[in-house]
């Protein structure tokens, strides 16, 4: 492992307006404004969106911008890259890789299956996750990294290992670093894909909780994004899915994206709904493609 | 590569430090099924939004606005400070009007009210919570809060 110390490092505006359905009997429900975004454009619809792009696309953009870690005006334009891969010194996200290729290992010393499952039939899992989620046919649902682990431990080794538990997001975080910077490459091309994306982009801006936010309140433009939430800075939804499972210094432990959500929906109180759902599913794929072309970036830290 | 300047390792350190001072007790989640949630299969998933209502104020506004400002500032209540600056708290949000000298703009208690109460009657817009409606804030916290508004000056 890497552990190399670097140099650490708006927009066409939404067309504003609460959507409200009220279609006969319909009950009403209010939506944010949907933004446009092009599913093809990949981590590059960001311009024209946040337009923070050119600020944490690439290393030497990141290291260029370095000055705004710390400014509490400017940091949020980084998106936070300046904490993905060896950008900063180790955390325990570093370890869990090595945790996860430990367990990993022992798994598929059990049965060798468990690793044959894993990588699709094959050998090897290098540069597989980069294509995550993506539809299974034989399955005929779409499939995570998470729930492919679950998936595989519970049909080869009838063990489980739960999305959303840190035995998972550990051989998540392996599996996907043996893609780190390999660019997404979510398949838009499949249907089954693009029905789940769809229905993922309509969740983002559905209105929910006591509070009435949708995800876009915060991420998209015209919303809370680049203002100060308190504390905080909502920043664009583009490559964010890229370096989760992330370690997350608030509860100190791996959190998968799925678990993001359900801690976002806790901070809308929104009724919680658990990692692998259908629904969050649908979520992860949407904002996955937000992050195709934009390289595998763990291990991370939040 | 260069390595990390000594700005950036002390911004880091500071910014691990502050986000480990918000780590969120385990406390059990409140249920929040009335409300819309994302669920296919959950009843909240199919669950209207509450419609935007106009609320009056009742009487005189009798509001405690010492009670007012702690409750804006309070996270798990009202919460204004997420997006308003105002009298006091720390760390306001930038999204929302400035509300620091909101007793010096010259709006009605009644007006305050109903604003706070549900925000879509005169901005359907709006990103503010309707606090009445969605049973965030009580009425007599509604009317501390006004009072607290109104004494910002």
């Amino acid at each position: 492992m890497r552990l190399k110390i670097r140099t650490l490092v708006f927009a066409a505006i939404a067309s504003l307006g609460t959507t409200a359905t009220v279609a006969g009997d319909e009950p009403y429900h209010e939506n944010y404004p949907q933004a446009h975004i092009d599913p093809a454009r990949g981590v590059n619809g960001d311009i024209g969106f946040s337009d923070t792009l050119p600020f944490w696309r690439t290393e030497a953009e990141l290291e260029r911008n370095a000055k705004w870690v710390g400014d509490p005006n400017e940091q949020w334009k980084l998106n936070w890259k300046f904490m993905d891969l060896d950008r900063v010194d180790l955390h325990p996200g570093h370890l869990a890789v090595d945790e996860g290729e430990a367990m990993a290992a022992k798994l598929a010393k059990r049965n060798p299956a468990f690793l044959a499952c894993l990588a699709d039939g094959g050998k090897k899992l290098d540069g597989l996750a980069a294509g995550y989620p993506k539809y299974d046919k034989a399955l005929d649902r779409i499939v995570t990294v998470e729930s492919r682990i679950e998936q595989c431990a519970k049909t080869v080794l009838n063990e489980e290992i739960r999305q959303g538990t840190p035995p998972n997001n550990k051989i998540s975080v392996y599996f996907k670093s043996l893609s780190a910077g390999t660019p997404i490459k979510v398949d838009i091309g499949d249907g089954k894909v693009m029905e789940s994306y769809r229905r993922g982009e309509q969740l983002f801006y559905k209105k929910t909780g006591q509070l009435n936010f949708a995800c876009a309140s915060c991420h998209v433009p015209g919303s809370i994004m680049g203002h100060k939430l308190r504390g905080e800075t909502p920043t664009t939804p583009f490559a964010d899915a890229a370096h989760y499972p992330t370690y997350r210094t608030p509860i100190g432990a791996l959190e998968s994206l799925q678990e993001r959500f359900a801690r976002c929906l806790g901070q809308m109180r929104t009724a919680q709904i658990k990692p692998g759902d259908p629904a969050f599913t649908d979520l992860e794929v949407f904002m996955t493609v937000l992050s195709n072309d934009y390289p595998v970036s763990v291990p991370s830290a939040r | 590569m260069k390595s990390i300047s000594a700005n950036c390792r002390a911004a880091l350190a500071a910014l691990f430090l502050t986000t480990a001072g918000q780590a969120g007790a385990q406390a059990p989640a409140p249920d929040y099924s009335a409300y819309p949630c994302l669920s296919y299969t959950l009843d909240c998933g199919k669950l209207a939004t509450r419609k935007p209502q106009v609320k009056m104020l009742e009487g005189t506004l009798n509001g405690n606005a010492e009670k007012g400002k702690q409750l804006a500032q309070a996270r798990n209540n009202g919460n204004c400070l997420a997006c308003h600056v105002m009298k006091g708290g720390s760390q306001p949000g930038t999204r929302g009007p400035d509300l620091s000298h909101y007793g010096s703009a010259g709006r009605s208690d009644a007006e305050t009210y109903t604003a706070i109460h549900d925000m879509r009657t005169r901005n359907p817009d709006t990103l503010m919570p309707p606090f009445g409606t969605n049973g965030i804030l009580s009425d007599p916290e509604i009317r501390d809060i006004v009072a607290f508004l109104q004494a910002s000056k």
